[in-house]
């Protein structure tokens, strides 16, 4: 158990349980327990945003990151400790994110898809690399269409390198349910691209 | 090839490119905003001294003043000055 009571002064606040961290804002208003929160959940946080958020509202990510921490830091008395500190924050980056995304989906995009794909290959004919990109962002449009919590898994997986174990924790899911997500996620997206006229080959 | 893994290979290319970085003053900022300001002991004493100055400036600027206007004046001034210092703590929050 790396908890210890809250009275006694940490060696290391990076050493700490998170519930013992919590503990520290909540009794001392201790800022230093709460910077150690945020340096923990900085980066998940703003991964799990930008997933949600896709590749169109990115460069909101950091902002909606920026209100999670707050969110977090004025609701941490609301914290029971039912479910765990992760569990609770990243499900209150999820929702958050969504209603950003519910606000700012008919705003014009910041980048177009097309930035998302790779550099074309100069050893490809132009015909094929025109039918690449064309292919690509009828990709990235029908991901946009997914179930919210199917494209936070395809974009965490792909475009983020995070593994199947982040993304459970993530997304609050068993890890088989994260495949399964993924794997539905992809049969989806073959029936709509081949609807679309394009050939997955 | 597998469909499945046809539109694995599929998303790769479509997702190949840099993911986003949070900016390295991402934590200082959010300190920022969560640490409450306090005051030097300079500040608090400079406070202190508006006070007690405009009490007793507002007690001999009311000196002759009857008690409905001072009520009147008591009862419009408060919610004026709490609005406004809501609003100026509203603004500056969103900077």
């Amino acid at each position: 158990m790396r908890a210890e009571p809250a009275s006694a002064e940490p060696a290391s606040y990076a050493d700490q349980a998170d519930e013992w961290l919590v503990e520290r804002c909540h009794s001392s208003a201790d800022d230093a327990a709460f910077a150690e929160l945020v340096r923990r959940y900085r980066e998940p946080v703003f991964r799990l945003v930008v997933s949600i958020l896709g590749q169109e509202f990115a460069p909101d990510a950091e902002d909606v990151a920026q209100d999670v921490m707050l969110r977090v830091h004025h609701s941490l008395r609301s914290f029971r400790g039912e479910a765990k500190f992760g569990s609770w924050i990243y499900r209150i980056a999820f929702n958050q994110a969504l209603n950003v995304k519910a606000r700012v989906r008919y705003r014009a995009p910041h980048v177009s898809d097309q930035a998302l794909a790779a550099t074309p290959s100069q050893e490809r004919s132009p015909y094929d690399q025109l039918q690449g990109e064309r292919r690509q962002r009828a990709v990235l449009a029908c991901v946009g269409e997914l179930p919210e919590v199917y494209q936070s898994a395809l974009r965490l997986h792909y475009w983020l390198g995070a593994s199947m174990s982040e993304i459970a924790v993530m997304l609050d899911a068993p890890e088989n349910t994260v495949k399964s997500y993924l794997h539905r996620a992809r049969q989806l997206l073959h029936a709509m691209l081949t609807e679309r006229g394009f050939d997955a080959r | 090839m597998h469909d499945d893994e046809m539109m694995d290979r599929l998303l790769r290319d479509a997702m190949a490119a840099d993911a986003p970085r949070l900016s390295p003053a991402f934590d200082a900022r959010i300190m920022r905003r969560v640490r409450p300001r306090r005051l030097t002991s300079m500040g608090r004493a400079v406070i202190a001294v508006y006070m007690v100055v405009a009490a007793a400036t507002a007690v001999w600027l009311m000196r002759d003043l009857d008690v409905k206007s001072i009520v009147a004046a008591v009862v419009i001034g408060v919610p004026v000055a709490v609005g406004a210092s809501a609003y100026g703590r509203r603004l500056t929050a969103g900077h």
